[in-house]
């Protein structure tokens, strides 16, 4: 009932002379949640970033290796890095919504993609995006405030409602809550399982709780070598390698 | 307060020692504060008292003559609004473009790093300097008309330009990256994401910048006098090509006549200077305040 989303073959990435990442395969499914997990500095969030090309913006950042969307290698010159991120969104870790009205947050995507035909069009995209990131009711009268001036979960939800607007395939988030307080996190974490349903996900979090409650697969990272991926909870009941099992029992990270 | 430890004589005198050095850098700093605006305070007063008497309306729109009651500020005035106009028609874009092509675009080569440096050194370069090289390049090369708004426009907007660039990317690299992420990860391609966000964003500060470039300019007189701009024009320009002076040529013309008369006429000039300077720093701090964003 799963089907491959993404396709990780052999990947190094570099940052001028350092390899950051080392040899790293993996299958990132449809219609579940994918947790990178492993203490700071070990590549997960450069991982991440290559997944949509985000490390094209880093001068000396370069990839080897495969990775495939449906199928299609993302690094061929055939691939437009700006239509893949349209297609491949990204949550960051801080919210970063544009200093412009709620509304403008939701609209640019779409409107530079030329997604709707007319300000009807757009309204309805607009209100479409905030529901599914919970974020509607809240905000459904006074679209025209400024994002920035939401809380910081509101924010967050702003952000993944802007990236949901443009109807990616996949969605990948930096560690989306590290700036948030737990009622914020919670209700990001319901987010996530429900887009899950639409979107493949991929989550980078710090927080070991964070990555057992919404995924559904683990991979464990460390020093740039992706040491073991399975089921969530087979990773955190059963781990296979003895580093996975120092580190979700604590022992270092 | 109990504590003893913070009762100790030693501890006492450490004390004591901190509060008077926090209270000498108090008066040394008002000190700074009021002895450079008594100077500002000092020439508004002699300037006033000099040429006040001299701020009339046919002053205000005469042109200069030999009869220092006959001469008035307009022509200059004219002139020196025509040069700005020229030198921000080609300054403000050059510079903006340039800033964003070094800020954002520009692989990080040796290359660029020189083009950077010749940037910065352009900058520091003496104005006399680029009244010859207008005089070189747009009077003898190009054969474009001697005195005239155009050629002061043009010499002075090569002089404004690296001002310009340098505010202009101090401004740019002052858009949080996170902006550009953000655009960049729905979609938007490089150019977009500069023009939609980065552009608007750092514009205030580019426009303070830019301002205060212009406003130097305004005060310019060493690398107009090379371009021939310091003749004596008794009409005011009709337009872009016609023979015209400056506000600050105006007034070194003035200062330099042996009737006292000229006297008032140059406090007068002065004035009007000033006031134009006013009003562009007025404009400056208004669309800082207009186009700032709030986080």
């Amino acid at each position: 009932m799963t089907d491959i989303k993404l396709q990780a073959r052999n990947v190094d990435v570099y940052y001028g002379q350092k390899k950051a990442i080392d040899n790293v395969s993996i299958d990132i499914d449809n219609g579940l949640v994918t947790a990178f997990i492993g203490p700071s500095g070990c590549g997960k969030s450069t991982f991440l970033r290559s997944l949509n090309r985000m490390n094209d913006t880093i001068a000396d950042a370069r990839v080897t290796g495969e990775i495939l969307l449906d199928g299609e290698d993302i690094y061929a010159a055939s691939m437009d890095p700006v239509a893949l991120r349209a297609r491949v969104g990204m949550v960051f870790q801080k919210p970063n919504p544009f200093p412009k009205s709620i509304y403008e947050n939701i609209a640019y995507g779409p409107r530079i993609h030329g997604l709707a035909q007319g300000k009807a069009d757009m309204d309805v995209i607009v209100e479409k995006s905030l529901t599914q990131a919970g974020l509607w009711n809240e905000v459904k009268d006074r679209l025209n405030d400024p994002g920035t001036a939401l809380s910081g979960g509101q924010q967050q939800r702003l952000c993944i409602a802007r990236a949901v607007a443009v109807s990616p395939e996949v969605i990948l988030m930096d560690e989306p809550c590290s700036a948030l307080d737990p009622i914020a996190t919670a209700r990001i974490e319901e987010l996530i399982d429900d887009l899950r349903q639409t979107y493949a996900i991929v989550i980078v979090t710090h927080s070991m709780q964070q990555a057992a409650r919404v995924s559904q697969r683990t991979a464990f990272f460390h020093l740039g070598v992706m040491v073991e991926y399975g089921e969530t909870s087979e990773i955190f009941t059963n781990p296979r390698e003895a580093r996975t099992k120092d580190y979700i029992t604590g022992r270092y990270g | 307060m109990s504590n003893p430890r913070w009762q100790t004589p030693a501890a006492l005198r450490r004390i004591a020692r901190r509060n008077a050095a926090e209270r000498r850098f108090r008066l040394l700093g008002l000190g700074a504060i009021a002895l450079s605006l008594g100077f500002l305070a000092l020439l508004l007063v002699i300037m006033a008292k000099n040429g006040l008497s001299g701020l009339n309306w046919s002053f205000l729109s005469g042109s200069d003559s030999t009869d220092p009651h006959m001469a008035g500020v307009w022509g200059a005035a004219k002139g020196s609004l025509l040069t700005m106009l020229v030198t921000i028609a080609i300054a403000f874009p050059m510079g903006v473009l340039a800033a964003l092509y070094l800020e954002e675009f520009a692989p990080r080569t040796r290359w660029i790093e020189w083009v950077e440096v010749s940037i910065n050194n352009l900058a520091a370069v003496p104005s006399i300097i680029f009244g010859l090289l207008g005089l070189a390049v747009f009077i003898n090369t190009a054969g474009l008309p001697r005195s005239s708004p155009l050629v002061g426009g043009l010499t002075l907007a090569l002089m404004t330009m690296p001002v310009i660039v340098i505010s202009g990317r101090n401004a740019i690299k002052a858009v949080p990256p996170s902006i550009r992420d953000a655009a960049l990860a729905v979609g938007a391609s490089k150019v977009q994401t500069v023009f939609h966000h980065v552009l608007p964003l750092a514009l205030p500060g580019i426009l303070t910048g830019t301002i205060i470039g212009m406003a130097r300019a305004l005060g310019e007189t060493a690398p107009l006098l090379m371009i021939g701009m310091r003749a004596f024009v008794a009409t005011p320009p009709g337009g872009l090509t016609d023979p015209s002076s400056v506000l600050p040529m105006q007034i070194f013309l003035w200062s330099d006549q042996i009737d006292t008369a000229f006297v008032e006429n140059t406090s007068a000039a002065i004035i009007v200077l000033l006031m134009f300077l006013m009003a562009m720093n007025g404009l400056a701090i208004y669309l800082r305040n207009k186009f700032e964003v709030r986080w």
